[in-house]
């Protein structure tokens, strides 16, 4: 196993069956830490099911920003025998086991590691008669272990039984009685990181994200049928509705779902929906309508392990294939994929102002790792978002109509019609989901294959298309992460970016000269991407799907073939130290090319 | 009595001769006229078919979208913009075939949109074949030697569903039609008319209408009694044509948001989060 001793970080896991509370323990001690100045980045390993079976909480944190799972494991709690066994070969040399030896037959510590076995379940059935306190007596043990101040973990448990005030006495009972214990078999050297009270540090996720950065781009609108892993960002809003006067909107399918969202852009609103990829292949048919009618759309895709219903739980990149080729026929669109939690805020915001200024759907692209599944610690967010609602007309002069009908779908130079809302006195017009002239008159009964309607098809057509130039304007390059100069350059798109950060100094303190073109304007591609790329020596693709999809997306765009990929595809996200040795393998494959 | 000229369109109906859907155009216009609706506060979303054309042939705002989807695009817009008189105006393929899922929970409930089936017991633009409300028997394109299927009843489902207005009308009959329609739009809620609107090329039931129909105006029905309504769905000797149901016992879904929600229709309201607003949000942020 790789490590990284040359940073001030550390990495926790917490395994057990579902049920056990750890995505609790988990969330408490992530949120206790950020309270103590630190920063997080975690991963929850969970399950389709809501008891039994195996989860994992993992949480990295560092002094400085921390972006992945990290390398290794430092400090284990296994609350079950199958939560020891899956994980205590990944625990690093001077790293901490902790169980409980009447739950878990402990067996091959690893060289190097220390094992605390703690009375986790006695200690936890003295304050109830069922041990579901096991969990808070292992996050005050670990707390204890960290150097945590035991105050700061007891009002996290506080806040988080708030709604419970009989269990939450008892609970900071449990964690105390944990703690203490820490303090009394403690291994004498452990890995710690220093930690500052005076600085609290916000955490999120990329679904919530993408639900904050929307509505304070305006968006008021908002429309979901629950699926994994988007459906937190339903449940954020439904919580936030009533605050911040946001219209949610429940629907039957998916279907209905992506509709009602395009009858509120239609209407005026700005409005979004999200789903996964199952819920994303039922609206595929509509976001054509939303280009053919040029109705602005947001839709979030969440991605998860496909095909099919796959793997609920667990993370893929394996959707873009089918975003860049949505829906039958051609039409503009644009596809962004955030890395981050703090990307897909900016990015939310900013995918209203195309999907309005050019009358297009936009998708995003987020996946489990950066959304259900992993919360990270967000830096202060700049409120003042931009709102530009492009083209859109607030009185009808006469030059805008017929005198029956409002032109809606006009030919410009930028292939962007101006566009009125419902209400508008002397505007009215019909969408038309079937091709059209500029009055949204039918192009496909009486007219159609005569030569003025086979004359206006092409230009409608060609109107449409011809919007992507403008959004190919405001699309950004790939931004640079490491050196100007290296030897290779890792390329990947979307939350691929994360690990590859954290790989990086590690393969420099190795002698190895990396660095990273991180994408996250996916379609259509800026028109840099092609020269940054020209510009690399080597390039190596990084990305979460087995056919390299990315890659050969940019093969077709410009040419580019890469011919090394790391692709990983078992629904686990990509660790650092994979994206190390896919390096080193290169390298070194290089070099005995060379020698030969 | 607005002007029916206000809500003419330059495009003349592509439908056939006879076809029962101009009674359908000409009962919406009289029936928006009447209620002295100006144009503009006018919204009628449709799906795809002859009758879903419709759209193109008033002058109102329209959405002309998919197949079977106009009833959610109609609730989002009206969940956006309440001031909006919102109609579906589609076919018995668009609202009892592929798109019946969306009617029964627009239904359930209960959006204040007002949906007008043109129900033909056939798919006509695609040159004949059976649909959800084709008769047992019914000889077709699909079915050559007849149809081995019972039809669907609209009226009893919807009943089921919790709809909170349900009454059936005729093509044939644009003055009653366009009573329904009056009363439908002054409905607090979801209201549904299936409309007998005959396909003369491909199935024409104007003769079988006729013969079965009788209006529910003078009987006794109460349209308050809803196990009534049920009994009047189920008959099958003759047609009933009038209202079979209505209750404001039910608040729409509108009203029951704009209690939930800030009045401030999202419309009007793209704008960035207040100070205190953020302040709430991102302290459950950290």
């Amino acid at each position: 196993m790789s490590t990284n001793h040359t940073r001030a970080d550390l990495t926790l896991r917490l395994g057990a069956a579902a049920g056990d509370g750890i995505q609790s323990a988990g969330e408490i001690m992530m949120k206790t830490l950020s309270r103590s100045g630190a920063y997080v980045s975690t991963y929850n390993g969970n399950q389709s099911l809501i008891r039994g079976g195996h989860v994992w909480f993992h949480i990295h944190a560092g002094e400085m920003p921390v972006y992945s799972l990290g390398y290794g494991i430092d400090y284990l709690i296994a609350l079950t025998q199958l939560a020891y066994d899956e994980h205590y070969s990944e625990v690093n040399s001077g790293g901490v086991v902790i169980y409980d030896s009447s739950q878990v037959k402990a067996h091959d510590f690893p060289n190097g590691v220390n094992s605390i076995d703690a009375p986790l379940v006695k200690t936890a059935l003295k304050y109830d008669k069922r041990p579901i306190m096991k969990n808070t007596v292992a996050l005050g043990l670990l707390g204890g272990l960290l150097g945590l101040k035991f105050e700061v973990i007891a009002d996290t448990i506080g806040e988080q039984f708030a709604k419970k005030p009989d269990v939450q006495e008892s609970n900071v009972a449990a964690a105390r009685e944990g703690y203490t214990f820490a303090e009394q078999h403690a291994p004498e050297t452990m890995r710690r990181i220093k930690f500052d009270y005076t600085v609290k540090r916000s955490i999120m996720h990329a679904g919530y994200a993408v639900a904050l950065g929307a509505v304070n781009a305006g968006c008021r609108f908002y429309a979901a049928y629950p699926m994994s892993p988007a459906s937190p960002i339903v449940h954020w809003m439904t919580a936030n509705a009533r605050e911040l006067g946001i219209r949610v909107f429940l629907g039957e399918d998916e279907i209905g779902v992506v509709n009602a969202t395009i009858g509120a852009s239609f209407a005026g609103a700005r409005a979004m929906c999200a789903t996964s990829g199952g819920g994303f292949s039922l609206m595929q048919e509509a976001i054509g309508q939303a280009a053919m009618t040029e109705t602005p759309l947001v839709v979030v895709d969440v991605m998860r392990a496909g095909p099919s219903t796959g793997l609920p739980t667990k993370t893929s990149q394996g959707d873009l294939n089918m975003v860049l080729g949505i829906s039958h026929d051609d039409f503009p669109r644009a596809i962004i994929a955030p890395r981050s939690p703090e990307d897909a805020y900016y990015l939310a915001g900013r995918a209203f102002n195309l999907a309005e200024r050019y009358q297009i759907p936009v998708i995003i692209l987020l996946d489990f790792a950066i959304g259900d599944g992993g919360y990270a610690t967000i830096d202060e967010l700049d409120f003042n978002t931009l709102i530009d609602r492009g083209k859109l007309v607030r009185e009808v002069t006469k030059d805008m109509t017929n005198g029956v009908w409002f032109k809606r779908y006009s030919l410009t130079e930028d292939g962007v019609s101006p566009r009125a809302l419902p209400g508008t006195a002397g505007a009215m017009y019909v969408a038309k989901t079937d091709e059209h002239d500029e009055w949204g008159h039918d192009l496909s009964d009486v007219e159609a294959g005569l030569r003025t309607a086979i004359q206006m098809r092409e230009k409608q057509h060609v109107k449409r298309m011809s919007k992507l130039k403008g959004v190919a304007s405001e699309m950004r390059p790939p931004e640079l992460y490491g050196p100007d100069k290296a030897d290779l350059t890792l390329v990947s798109w979307g939350s691929s970016a994360l690990p590859i950060r954290e790989a990086i100094p590690v393969l420099k303190s190795s002698g190895f000269s990396v660095n990273s073109l991180e994408f996250f304007d996916i379609f259509p591609l800026s028109a840099d991407a092609r020269s940054m790329l020209r510009g690399a020596s080597r390039l190596l693709n990084v990305e979460q799907n087995i056919t390299a999809q990315f890659a050969k997306y940019l093969r077709r765009e410009t040419g580019i073939e890469i011919k090394e990929n790391l692709l990983k595809y078992n629904g686990e996200p990509i660790y650092p130290a994979e994206v190390v040795d896919a390096v080193k393998n290169a390298l070194k494959h290089e070099e005995m090319k060379q020698l030969a | 009595m607005l002007n029916l000229k206000l809500y003419e369109s330059d495009v003349k109906p592509d439908w056939c001769p006879g076809c029962g859907d101009f009674g359908v155009l000409a009962a919406l216009k009289n029936a928006l006229a009447a209620l002295e609706i100006p144009p503009e506060r006018v919204q009628i979303s449709s799906g795809i078919g002859c009758s879903s054309n419709l759209p193109g042939y008033i002058r109102t705002f329209g959405h002309h979208g998919l197949h079977g989807r106009p009833v959610p695009v109609a609730t989002g817009i009206k969940m956006a913009n309440p001031d909006m008189v919102v109609i579906v105006t589609a076919g018995d393929g668009d609202e009892y075939g592929i798109g019946f899922n969306h009617l029964v929970h627009a239904a359930r409930r209960n959006h204040d949109i007002k949906v007008i089936v043109m129900n033909n017991e056939i798919y006509g633009l695609t040159t004949g074949q059976l649909s959800p409300t084709s008769e047992k028997g019914q000889r077709t394109k699909t079915s050559p030697d007849g149809s081995i299927i019972y039809p669907l009843n609209p009226l009893s489902t919807l009943l089921g569903a919790g709809a909170t207005f349900v009454a059936r009308g005729f093509s044939g009959d644009p003055k009653q039609l366009s009573s329904l329609i009056q009363e439908a739009i002054k409905h607090r809620g979801f209201a549904l008319i299936d409309t007998l609107s005959p396909c003369v090329t491909w199935h024409d039931i104007y003769d079988k209408v006729r013969a079965k129909m009788y209006k529910l105006e003078g009987t006794a029905h109460d349209s308050s009694d809803l196990i009534s309504a049920y009994r009047l769905a189920l008959e099958s000797d003759r047609i009933p044509l009038g209202l079979f149901y209505r209750t404001e016992d039910r608040p729409s879904f509108e009203e029951l948001m704009s209690e939930d929600v800030t009045s401030i229709y999202p419309v009007d309201n793209a704008r960035n989060l207040t100070a205190e607003q953020i302040a709430s949000v991102m302290a459950r942020f950290s």
